[in-house]
């Protein structure tokens, strides 16, 4: 039975109340629109501004290079380490870079559990800024061990020597914990991609371009059967991922918090810190689409709706962040413990009370803006706020670690940690890793989950061309009969 | 037509008149179905009345332990309806009333929280007057530092504050809720969102220092940020027990045919195993921080549960509140067979119970050990919280039947 327009605008007046979101996908695009939109930035001719974009990144990877190559000659002194300050710039950069590599998992697992579809225009890019982040992450500990060449210690290989690392160190842990989550991620994104990369071997016009994507599909031909096992291996290693979203960076604050240094050792660290690194990976997922939507044209896959979404869950992470600081301040007070009590109070009062406060400013204030609905729609205001956010979080870090250890529980040898120059090209540097590989995703891999965002489309619905024309764009001339209807008559 | 507000004598229990409801979503079981939790709640109280005439300290410590528990199943609503409201949740629209029902519980929990008061002396250590006189011989340096926040002056102020702040936000979630059944108002949806942001901020602060001050400061001299957050965690998983529970009762008396299905009690079944986890890794993020560090004005709080027989209520809370419902309820199978989900339900509310009593009894007693008291203060308690749940429950539908999302919420399946 032919539905006349009449009633399927009744159908819509009366499901259009507070609850009827705006549609995923806007700009009445088709299935074969958003393969032209992602698609076509992996096939055309590499565009100048993206060689002048890859240009400025490489020069940071060199100068990354550069600054490693010095290090290794030199050793750690070129650091600003000093006596009470043993961790400064690297551990910082790490725990930074590793917050920034929570956002990607957390939007292709948790959401996903959750049932959040918006999840579909975004996660793709996410996912692959997480990896490059947590392997921005690694270079720090890596290069901070002092004796590079050793660095396979870390790892539990049996020798000779019969030499172990320490089971109970934390930093341990942390090379499980982080290389389970890269590899988990990894493997999610690999996943995740393979009917993108069938699509992209479909429409390949060179035998080069055949070839690899057709071994990085791995077979795919979209039927029912590959589907099926599809869903269920993402379905299962959403689940896998889950936890490791938590767990990370939950070790990752295990390094501090085990210790009885004042001002680490709290027990909020491991659920704070997995807040803070949500709330600075979805400022970074915020900064990167609010350029890439913009540069690639895809504004209507990644809608002014996804960025208000992660504005919110970045006002919401934020207010978690800034809470478990006051909690953080409350207890110290509470507990009693002068050292604890000075700590905190050095961190909001001492020398590096400038960093204190930059990080409050960022962290808790400036996100209290998005209560304000139209400033979490307004996409310059979000880019401002959304930078802001990641210096906070790098404060953040700063702020725990350095103020903590500059002035230790022997007042002789309490000192002042200034980074050398060293230290800061380093940190800028990782950026031009980050943005080298980032880059690089953009120019050769499709930036937005082709199928996933199909799939949430109203044409993914079976009974979509029910009542919405006979799928070739046209208008419904053509009737439709459904089983029900053979029932009824 | 309209709400109307109930008299001042009912107003405690419910502050809206009753509503009709239509024939689906009407409560059809006894109009005095509340008399049964009601007589069980008064022969606890009079078993616990007893006790406060014997042994007063044991009393005491009992009747909070089981006040805790009411007054966690009644935040945990709390938290639940505000979330659903953030996230425009629609799967969640069935089975919705149960926590929302709960959410008036705030004023009667706060007239059962006067004995709490009456024996602060026996309750908190730091109530005694000489641990801050510095000529005292029982002078306390580290309790006289927190005198500015651990007094009683302060401490029932933070109470009130609280009790009036829930209420609140309960209040306008749970009448709007009920006005929505009876005028079908477009905007209310909007106006429950917007109560729900600020509500959420509010909520999680005054819950966070409310664990603190009601059951950290049991022991005044430790002390640990993520208590709250513990708290927190404990109370969440409760409700979703608390709710398929219920919604499982209601169906067994023939209320709710064909409206609550088997997929609404996976993601019930869900959201309990994830918090049974998310309790196990807030738990153990405390106890391996405090273990890790070996600082005595840390570790006394498990140096406590880990000796005389409290060793053993350890032990149970690992095995009972998290590795074994952790393997029951992982299977997708074990959340769809109604019979194992009620009573793993059951199951996580006495663990909550069992968790609360763990918190709380090794400050009183030395040696681990459960009181008849213990048992009369829960179920009297619990008694008459949840007569009074039954009283509004029977008195407005049982979902909100004019929730623009009902519809799809009935049909929700998990694909």
């Amino acid at each position: 039975m032919p539905v006349s327009s009449a009633d399927s605008e009744k159908t819509l007046a009366s499901t259009a109340d507070y609850h009827a979101e705006a549609p995923l996908v806007q700009g009445n695009l088709s299935f074969h629109d958003i393969t032209e939109l992602v698609t076509a930035h992996t096939e055309k001719k590499t565009p100048l501004a993206w060689w002048g974009a890859f240009s400025l990144a490489n020069i940071g990877l060199l100068l990354l290079v550069g600054m490693v190559a010095y290090l290794f000659w030199n050793g750690t002194g070129v650091w600003g380490l000093n006596n009470p300050v043993g961790w400064g710039y690297a551990i910082v950069n790490f725990v930074f870079w590793v917050g920034i590599g929570h956002a990607g998992t957390l939007i292709s697992a948790i959401l996903f559990l959750f049932r959040q579809q918006w999840r579909t225009g975004i996660n793709r890019a996410a996912e692959a800024m997480t990896i490059f982040a947590v392997m921005c992450a690694l270079v720090f500990p890596t290069i901070h061990v002092g004796r590079v060449w050793a660095i396979y210690w870390t790892l539990p290989i049996p020798n000779q020597m019969e030499m172990w690392p320490q089971f109970k160190s934390p930093l341990l842990w942390d090379v499980f914990a982080v290389s389970v989550y890269f590899t988990v991620s990894l493997v999610f994104w690999y996943v995740g991609l393979i009917p993108d990369i069938a699509t992209m071997r479909d429409r390949a016009t060179t035998k080069v371009r055949r070839m690899v994507t057709g071994v990085l599909s791995m077979g795919w031909t979209g039927a029912n059967r590959h589907w099926r096992n599809y869903e269920k291996a993402y379905l299962l290693l959403a689940a896998l991922a889950t936890p490791l979203v938590l767990s990370v960076h939950s070790v990752v604050s295990f390094d501090f918090a085990v210790s009885i240094v004042p001002g680490w050792h709290t027990t909020i660290f491991p659920p704070y810190f997995v807040a803070g690194a949500i709330f600075s990976g979805f400022a970074m997922v915020v900064t990167l689409m609010v350029i890439a939507r913009k540069v690639y044209g895809i504004q209507n896959i990644i809608t002014i709706e996804h960025l208000e979404k992660m504005n919110i869950i970045i006002l919401l992470t934020g207010t978690m962040v800034g809470f478990a600081y006051i909690t953080e301040f409350f207890i110290a007070w509470y507990s009693g413990v002068q050292y604890e009590q000075y700590a905190f109070l050095n961190r909001a009062f001492g020398p590096y009370a400038w960093a204190y406060w930059t990080m409050m400013t960022c962290n808790l204030v400036f996100p209290q803006f998005f209560w304000i609905k139209r400033l979490r729609r307004s996409v310059p205001f979000m880019f401002a706020i959304s930078i802001f956010v990641n210096i906070g979080m790098w404060f953040e870090r700063f702020v725990i670690t350095v103020t903590s250890l500059h002035r230790d529980y022997l007042p002789s040898s309490w000192d002042y940690y200034t980074p050398t120059f060293v230290d800061v090209l380093t940190f800028v540097g990782t950026f031009g890793l980050f943005f080298t590989l980032f880059l690089l995703f953009l120019r050769f891999i499709p930036m937005v989950a082709i199928a996933e965002v199909k799939g949430v489309m109203p044409q993914a619905d079976p009974h979509f061309y029910d009542h919405a024309g006979d799928g070739h764009d046209q208008a419904h001339d053509v009737s439709v009969t459904t089983p029900q209807d053979h029932t009824q008559s | 037509m309209g709400i109307r507000k109930s008299n001042p004598f009912i107003w405690l229990l419910d502050p809206l008149r009753p509503t009709s409801a239509s024939a689906s979503y009407r409560f059809e079981w006894s109009q005095s179905a509340w008399l049964l939790p009601l007589a069980v709640g008064i022969a606890g109280l009079t078993v616990s009345a007893v006790g406060w005439a014997t042994d007063a300290s044991q009393f005491y410590f009992s009747y909070l332990v089981g006040w805790a528990f009411c007054l966690s199943l009644a935040l945990g609503g709390l938290f639940f309806v505000l979330i659903q409201h953030l996230t425009k949740a629609r799967w969640s629209v069935v089975i919705r009333r149960i926590p929302e029902t709960l959410l008036w519980s705030f004023p009667l929990l706060a007239v059962l929280g006067i004995p709490v008061l009456f024996g602060m002396h026996d309750l908190y250590h730091w109530t005694h007057l000489e641990l801050f006189d510095p000529a005292s011989p029982s002078y306390d340096p580290v309790l006289a530092g927190k005198q500015g926040y651990l007094n009683s002056t302060f401490f029932i102020a933070r109470l009130v504050f609280y009790f009036v702040v829930w209420t609140i936000i309960a209040y306008k979630l749970y009448t709007e809720s009920i006005r929505q059944d009876v005028e079908g108002a477009a905007d209310i949806p909007a106006r429950q969102r917007f109560t729900s942001a600020w509500g959420l901020a509010v909520t999680a602060v005054t819950v966070s220092f409310a664990a603190f001050d009601i059951l950290m400061s049991l022991d005044p001299h430790w002390f640990s940020t993520i208590f709250g957050v513990y708290f927190f965690a404990g109370s969440f998983m409760s409700i979703m027990a608390f709710t398929a529970f219920i919604a499982m009762i209601l169906q067994r008396k023939g209320m709710l045919g064909g409206v609550v299905t088997t997929e609404h009690y996976q993601d019930l079944g869900k959201f309990l195993f994830g918090f049974v986890v998310f309790w196990a890794y807030i738990a153990f993020s405390q106890y391996m921080l405090i273990w890790y560090a070996n600082l005595p004005e840390e570790t006394l709080f498990f140096r406590h549960r880990l000796e005389h027989g409290w060793e053993y209520h350890s032990a149970a809370l690992l095995i009972m509140h998290f590795i074994l419902p952790f393997v029951i309820l992982i299977g997708r199978w074990a959340k769809r067979m109604l019979p194992l989900l009620a009573f793993m339900s059951v199951w996580m509310l006495v663990m909550q119970w069992f968790d609360l009593h763990w918190i709380a009894m090794p400050v009183l007693h030395e040696h681990a050990q459960f009181s008849l008291y213990d048992l009369a203060a829960w179920f009297g308690l619990a008694g008459v919280f949840m007569a009074a749940f039954m009283f509004r429950l029977s008195r407005h539908a049982l979902v909100p039947e004019k929730d623009p999302n009902l519809a799809t919420s009935i049909a929700f399946t998990n694909t």
